[in-house]
């Protein structure tokens, strides 16, 4: 994943890098053209001074023959011999790449030449004049460099400014963005989003704004309906439990009847079960259970494993307690009791005929273990109604009020399965 | 023995009122506010079950009206699960127990029972059945003076039993009264099964008659 800025700034990067290097030879060119253009100005400024010089010194004769001779000398750079040709013919101007004879070392260099026919004392003469102009590589390689140096400085200037831009432009959005990472659906808590100047983060928070509004009110509703309708159960599920009592008390009854009576029971029992759970589920949700007391919580775990110890029994199963650690925990008695007792109805329900049970409570972490054959799976299991076997008929919401009340008390609940034991472990 | 049912839902307080009704208690239902006070300010009972939550008003404060009156009638909150905090409120107020909804008729029995008897044989605490004697205080039970040892959960068994004389009593309910709440977690309750027997087989070596039936695997039924 690359960032959002990245994207640009890698497209204009390579977008400077053509234009630059396309500006290499169109400066070289410009250059190259300025620079002709001045030394040809420059050799027609020389040739125009010689020949005014030679008009204002009046040499005649010997004394020109004499000069000619020693031109070379005087002038290295300009070459002045007579013409043999009858009429001036317009200059030419060129350029020639020669061997410097005024340098030591062996180089080839550019020259640009201005030949011209003079008139001195009424003859014709040739002069030549040469002047050393920059090569077109010399030019082309500083130029290049010059372009590459700009370059890197331009790349080094963007990256500092997306850095800086991404810091405060997107400080906004950042904002956001830590909001809702935080933002928790069941908290119950409304998410403000700061103001911002730049509209379309501002739409960005609008519409998440309204959308999270749209849910909490919509996750309100399902909580208000679970807690509604459980509590519109209460009073049916009371009455169907006293008719079943008052129908059992009927002298007459036959086995058949007193058996469906019987089987009439079990759900009802069940439904009571799921609705009473329910109902805990929405209280703890709804932050009741507020008042918080120092507890022992091996106290706990001892108080609530005498009371299953008929079941325990009934099941042949074994149990194996280490509580060790003295430990007061500041929660509320009756959630720590759910807890505790949820875990060990799990540890005994789910258990195999003759299995084990083993509770831990060491470095502030309980674990309670019991025998099983297969995994389970870790992801669905703290989720509601997610019943793993069929044989029981628990209420599938056991491990749901478990993990709310570690929730509200931000405890570690984890599950493992290892040596043939579901383990489920919290850490205080 | 007059037994006062403060309860706006008709069919809960009318088979209330079918349930006791066989064991000579004689039941009167209130089903409202206004009524319940009225009742209460005439009449004199031996128990109240007391709903909190009334359509004309709140149960506590009926309550903490009988308390005003230093009233001597015993009261049983019976109130929807949802309303635990409530219930240990009337407890603090003065209430004698409480049973959460949806209960068994039984476990109510045994409540009234025992309600009445602590106001009744206030110093005693000694139940007296035919030859048995139940003394309460020293949890010692003797059948013809000749001491029986009870478990605890024997001696909780019996007592159930003795609050629900003629009725029958699903094993069900026995396991709620003896393991409490959770016991509605568990579909098995087979291990009652082995407590009565216990308990039978103790009374009936002692010489004690013979009163717990079994109904057809359903439950169990104290004659007399």
């Amino acid at each position: 994943m690359s960032k959002l800025l990245n994207k640009p700034f890698k497209a204009f990067s390579i977008y400077a890098l053509i234009i630059l290097a396309c500006s290499i030879p169109v400066y070289h060119l410009v250059v190259d053209f300025i620079w002709l253009n001045e030394l040809d100005e420059h050799n027609q400024i020389i040739e125009k001074r010689i020949v005014n010089s030679f008009n204002n010194a009046h040499i005649e004769g010997n004394e020109l023959n004499g000069l000619l001779k020693n031109w070379d000398k005087l002038q290295p750079s300009t070459i002045l011999t007579p013409s043999n040709l009858s009429i001036p013919k317009p200059d030419t101007i060129y350029t020639i790449i020669k061997q410097n004879r005024y340098i030591d070392h062996n180089e080839i260099d550019r020259f640009r030449v201005l030949s011209s026919i003079i008139i001195i004392n009424g003859k014709l003469y040739h002069l030549q004049i040469e002047t050393n102009i920059e090569e077109a590589d010399e030019t082309m390689l500083a130029i290049a460099v010059v372009t590459l140096l700009f370059f890197v400085l331009m790349v080094i200037g963007f990256i500092i400014l997306n850095r800086r831009i991404a810091i405060q432009i997107w400080r906004p959005f950042r904002s956001t963005l830590e909001k809702l990472r935080l933002f928790d659906l069941t908290k119950q808590q409304n998410v403000l989003f700061d103001k911002t100047d730049i509209e379309e983060f501002e739409e960005l928070n609008q519409s998440l704004k309204k959308l999270i509004d749209k849910n909490i009110s919509v996750y309100n509703q399902q909580k208000m309906f679970i807690e509604n309708a459980s509590h519109e159960l209460q009073t049916p599920l009371s009455v169907l439990r006293s008719k079943v009592d008052l129908l059992l008390q009927n002298r007459d009854l036959t086995k058949e009847q007193s058996e469906i009576i019987n089987a009439i029971e079990l759900p009802l029992s069940r439904v009571s079960r799921i609705n009473k759970n329910l109902l805990l589920l929405a209280k703890i949700e709804n932050k009741q259970f507020s008042e918080v007391e120092h507890i022992e919580l091996t106290d706990v775990i001892n108080e609530t494993l005498d009371l299953f110890i008929d079941y325990v029994t009934e099941k042949q199963i074994s149990t194996d307690k280490n509580l060790s650690e003295k430990i007061a925990l500041s929660c509320n008695k009756t959630l720590i009791e759910i807890l505790i007792s949820n875990l060990l109805i799990n540890s005994i329900i789910h258990n195999e005929v003759k299995g084990k049970v083993y509770i831990d409570f060491s470095d502030r972490k309980l674990t309670v273990s019991n025998s099983g054959k297969k995994a389970l799976e870790s992801k669905k299991i703290f989720e509601r109604f997610i019943v793993s076997s069929s044989e029981t008929a628990s209420s599938g919401l056991g491990l749901a009020i478990v993990k709310e009340i570690c929730y509200r008390y931000q405890w570690q609940i984890t599950y493992t399965f290892q040596n043939n034991l579901h383990s489920f472990s919290v850490q205080f | 023995m007059k037994i006062l049912i403060i309860e706006d839902e008709k069919e809960i307080a009318r088979d209330i009122v079918k349930y006791l009704s066989g064991q000579n208690y004689v039941c009167e239902v209130a089903e409202t506010y206004d009524q319940a006070v009225n009742k209460i300010t005439i009449f004199q009972y031996d128990c109240i079950l007391l709903d909190l939550l009334l359509p004309d008003g709140s149960g506590l404060a009926l309550l903490e009206l009988i308390k005003r009156e230093k009233r001597q009638d015993g009261v049983i909150i019976i109130s929807a699960k949802n309303s635990i905090e409530e219930m240990v409120n009337g407890l603090e107020i003065g209430a004698d127990d409480y049973l959460a909804k949806p209960f068994h008729h039984s476990e109510l029995s045994a409540r009234i029972h025992s309600v009445i008897r602590r106001k009744q044989f206030n110093s005693s605490n000694i139940i007296e059945l035919n030859e048995i004697m139940i003394d309460l205080l020293g949890k010692a039970v003797k059948v013809n003076n000749i001491e029986v040892s009870l478990t605890k959960k024997e001696l909780d068994l019996l007592l159930f039993f003795i609050g629900n004389k003629n009725r029958v009593i699903s094993k069900s309910a026995l396991a709620e009264h003896l393991s409490g709440d959770i016991a509605d977690m568990f579909d098995n309750h087979d291990f009652v099964y082995a407590h009565v027997k216990n308990l039978k087989k103790k009374l009936t070596e002692a010489g004690y008659e013979n009163h717990i039936k079994t109904i057809y695997g359903t439950g169990y039924k104290w004659e007399l």
